[in-house]
């Protein structure tokens, strides 16, 4: 027992000595943020990423520092598992989907509960909040839509897509792999319920529907004229313009949404700062930078929004979306069943 | 007896030391972390997780129920009645298939052009074959959709002489043309290297008593062309057979291979699943692997290193130039023509106009303080190319050296020495991820390894195979007389090495060295684990990074640098070999 616990202290040593040399930073409560996130949250100027850093660290006594890592949330679930360090204090951009595969994995708490720790949470949209424990808060969304080209096709229903005229003009992608491609598949669900939406997917297979791989597959093959439709995000106008090749399509009036949430890691080691910068993420005018910047829709109601912005970036008429509680537990199921019935 | 064992020397030992080391720490351990969930459950050995793959329709078809099981006299109606599926491992397995044949049958007259041919810019062509074998697959896809799209050149220029166009976007063709696209050009380098070997005088010999030039070819050259042959098969074979994002991104789901699954058992964490099929997937490469080495043995022949002398291909007219003509347009269609179409594709903005922003973007980047910089990703692929090359090439001289002979030993080892192809890469990249990155405890010392040197011995263990299967048939075909001779006057096994069997193997090590460095830069599976966080990260990892969900334009850009940088280089280290007097 001695000797154990001798061996994980020199190891805490050396790892120590091993952060301090190279500056991983954010480990001891040193007052730098290491926020985890995904690649285009940071891979510009352009993007989000860079603007909050400066601007927080403008009023803040505390710095914000950025890692990516390769495999996203897993890479964390892992370390948790292993019982290697975790060396982060916030993720950000977190979906419904990684969230139920975090609790599914982890019999200890990954994320620790912000209830009651930020003032501004009461302003987020209820309809995008999608974790039943408090322990993930939204801060933007992105909504599933249809990107058609007006001069071939009229898509508005779920049946236009099933329907001879439209054979072989539909494509998305694979519901496995890709975060739109998992939403239209969902959206399906949605419409159709578990009991049919594989019948559905029968019809958009007899119709020829084409499944590729990630979005950029997707719209690859969409901008070499595969097609005339592609399961894309309705943003579409705010990097293409509004031409008649990149109209957004709602179908039945609904889009899907799908919005980005942010949490704690339990025992953060510099939890007061993270809050801080999580509070910040959810104020009014940096909510409207946050979805210019990062071509998502803001989380809160009283959000600043650039005019020109909100009238390239389309908002569904009605907007659905699954919830934790409709997802734990089906999730998995859903996906294989329908990975099944296309492959075989 | 006692001479044998004092001439195993030092220089020896150290490198298959330090090979054996490299390959634990960045491969076995690794991959056995992740591998062992497939055989091991709560401290306990299990089959499980294998057996419940091998039972499941999904993954066999028809297969699955005689693996439960069930009579084999039922799936052998099934069969009859031409009813039978095999699943995923099954179509696998046959577009892995049709990939090789499509591959040979557009290398092999490559091969034959590029060895017994000259022609103006035909050491530049012969540089630039390696170039499609290292392009991420975001590019070939870019290149593909434009090119053989409904309305893409290729159709265009169907319809301009009056032929039906060809609707090739979503087919089982298209990704065959992809794979062969990728492979090809590996058939002709491996092949092409034993053609320029041939020993001509034996043709002579061969003709002079009276052989048909088609007897010759039939009896002298074309024995001694089968191992570049089926080495460069297998090779293929196993390359398609772990083919993944290319599947998706020009056929669809339909066309799903074993890799897409397991792709998604990762990312899913379901890791028994993930670990089963990673060592079916290894168990059938590996099974090739060692059937065909147990043939190579018995086939090796001894080669001549005579100079070859080459017609000019612009001579004259006949019909032999006018079929390498017709072949010439395949080239240009299969080749020139996606990678010109990848490269427009970096200058077009969604409207189809023409347009530098994406450029832009990138030179944007470097004043940038945050993310990814395009001009260091390209010094880190020259730098680790060059790094992965140096440590590459002994670690996979010293494998071949110790496999040379005929042995089972030999065999077993020839056969794992090619785990890094056999084992799939996003195994190999979760293996690193939870082991080296995280952290392992060795007496006490919390030891982590990540960064430039992690990338390079990591791109090593990935590129190494290479130089072990251009090398080994080469040594195996050498007269044993000559090392004999040679230590029997007192050289050291070191000293006959450097001296003797590497100088009559030189164009086998540079085949193999060229592969390396090409490995090296495209690999991606790994890099992108081991930067985690630092700055070590390469083109590829670069490309991956500007592709966001919203637009594909910086990633088409940073792209088309990597196929311009790693173009140029593979022709400058062409001419360096040249100087360095390695054809």
């Amino acid at each position: 027992m001695r000797r154990r616990t001798f061996i994980a202290g020199a190891g805490t040593a050396v790892a120590a000595t091993a952060g301090c040399v190279g500056y991983t930073g954010g480990n001891e409560g040193d007052g730098v943020v290491t926020v985890a996130t995904y690649e285009s949250f940071v891979d510009s100027e352009d993007s989000i990423g860079p603007w909050l850093k400066e601007n927080f660290e403008a009023d803040h006594d505390a710095e914000i520092e950025f890692t990516v890592p390769s495999s996203g949330i897993n890479q964390y679930i892992r370390r948790a598992q292993e019982g290697a360090d975790i060396d982060a204090d916030l993720f950000v951009g977190l979906n419904v989907d990684e969230l139920i595969r975090i609790d599914e994995e982890l019999d200890e708490p990954l994320f620790d509960s912000l209830a009651g720790d930020l003032e501004r949470s009461d302003r987020v949209l209820d309809d995008l909040r999608f974790d039943p424990d408090g322990r993930t808060i939204p801060y933007d969304t992105g909504y599933i839509s249809l990107v058609y080209d007006e001069r071939e096709v009229e898509p508005t229903t779920f049946e236009d897509l099933t329907d001879e005229a439209n054979r072989g003009e539909l494509i998305t992608q694979n519901a496995q792999e890709s975060d739109p491609g998992l939403a239209f598949l969902l959206w399906t669900i949605h419409e159709f319920g578990a009991d049919g939406y594989l019948d559905y997917w029968q019809q958009l297979e007899d119709n020829e529907v084409r499944i590729l791989g990630s979005w950029s597959d997707a719209y690859n093959a969409y901008t070499n004229e595969a097609a005339d439709m592609v399961v894309s995000y309705s943003t579409d106008q705010v990097y293409n313009g509004d031409t008649p090749r990149h109209q957004v399509g709602f179908l039945n009036d609904q889009g899907y949404a799908q919005p980005e949430g942010m949490a704690r890691f339990a025992d953060a080691p510099d939890a007061d700062a993270a809050t801080d910068f999580m509070e910040f993420m959810l104020q009014p005018e940096v909510q409207g930078v946050i979805a210019e910047r990062n071509v998502q829709f803001p989380a809160v109601d009283d959000a600043e929004l650039d005019e020109e912005f909100a009238s390239l970036a389309h908002v569904p008429p009605e907007p659905v979306t699954f919830g934790y509680d409709e997802l734990a537990g089906n999730l998995d199921g859903w996906v294989d069943e329908w990975a099944r019935q296309i492959v075989e | 007896m006692a001479r044998s064992r004092r001439r195993v020397d030092t220089p020896f030992l150290v490198a298959g030391l330090a090979t054996a080391a490299l390959l634990v720490v960045m491969l076995y351990y690794p991959v056995g972390s992740v591998l062992v969930e497939a055989v091991f459950a709560d401290g306990r050995l299990t089959l499980a997780p294998i057996r419940d793959v091998l039972t499941d329709s999904l993954y066999f078809g028809d297969l699955a129920g005689v693996f439960a099981g069930e009579s084999p006299a039922d799936l052998l109606r099934v069969v009859l009645a031409g009813e039978a599926s095999f699943g995923r491992f099954g179509f696998t397995a046959y577009q892995a298939v049709l990939s090789t044949l499509l591959s040979l049958a557009i290398g092999l007259p490559g091969a034959y052009v590029l060895a017994n041919y000259d022609f103006l810019g035909r050491r530049t062509v012969r540089s630039l074959t390696l170039v499609p074998f290292v392009l991420p697959s975001i590019m070939v896809a870019a290149g593909f959709a434009a090119m053989f799209g409904s309305n893409g050149p290729l159709n265009r220029a169907l319809a301009a002489v009056g032929l039906p166009t060809v609707e090739l976007m979503f087919t089982l063709e298209i990704i065959l043309l992809a794979h062969a696209f990728y492979n090809a050009p590996l058939v002709v380098r491996v092949v092409a290297a034993a053609w320029e070997g041939v020993d001509t005088r034996m043709v002579e010999t061969a003709r002079s008593l009276g052989a048909s030039p088609r007897r010759a070819f039939l009896d002298v050259v074309v024995p001694q062309l089968a191992p570049a042959v089926l080495t460069s098969t297998l090779l293929v074979f196993i390359f398609t057979f772990m083919s993944f994002p290319i599947v998706l991104a020009l056929g669809g789901f339909q066309l799903a291979t074993v890799e897409v699954f397991l792709y998604d058992r990762i990312s899913r964490l379901q890791l028994e699943e993930a670990a089963a099929l990673a060592v079916l997937e290894a168990a059938i490469t590996l099974g090739l692997t060692y059937a065909y080495l147990h043939y190579e043995r018995a086939q090796a022949a001894t080669r001549g290193v005579t100079a070859r002398s080459r017609q000019r291909l612009f001579a004259r007219l006949d019909l032999e130039r006018l079929a390498i003509a017709g072949y010439g347009v395949v080239i240009a269609i299969v080749f020139v023509g996606p990678i010109v179409s990848m490269l427009l594709a970096s200058v077009l903005d969604a409207s189809g106009g023409f347009t530098l922003q994406y450029y832009e973007f990138l030179l944007d980047r470097r004043d940038a303080v945050v993310g990814t910089q395009p001009d260091v990703a390209i010094r880190n692929s020259l730098a680790f190319a060059v790094g992965t090359l140096v440590l590459a090439v002994p670690m996979g001289v010293v494998v071949a050296l110790a496999t040379a002979r005929d042995t089972l030993t030999a065999r077993v080892v020839g056969t794992f020495a090619m785990l890094p192809f056999a084992v799939s890469g996003v195994v190999v990249g979760l293996g690193l991820l939870q082991t080296v990155v995280f952290g392992v405890e060795v007496f006490g010392l919390q030891l982590q390894v990540t960064g430039a040197v992690a990338i390079v011995a990591a791109h090593a263990v990935g590129a190494y195979p290479f130089v072990v299967r251009t090398v080994t048939p080469a040594l195996s075909s050498m007269d044993d007389r000559l090392v004999e001779s040679a230590r029997a006057l007192g050289a050291s096994r070191t000293r006959a090495l450097l001296d003797i069997e590497l100088p009559l193997v030189t164009p086998a090590v540079a085949a193999g060295a060229a592969f390396a460095f090409a490995i090296s830069i495209g690999e991606f599976n790994s890099t992108v684990v081991l930067v985690e966080g630092g700055d070590a990260y390469t083109m590829p990892v670069a490309v991956q990074r500007y592709l966001s969900d919203r637009t594909l334009g910086p990633a088409t850009a940073m792209g088309s640098v990597l196929l311009v940088v790693t173009s140029v280089s593979f022709v400058v280290i062409e001419r360096l070999g040249a100087y360095g007097g390695i054809e």
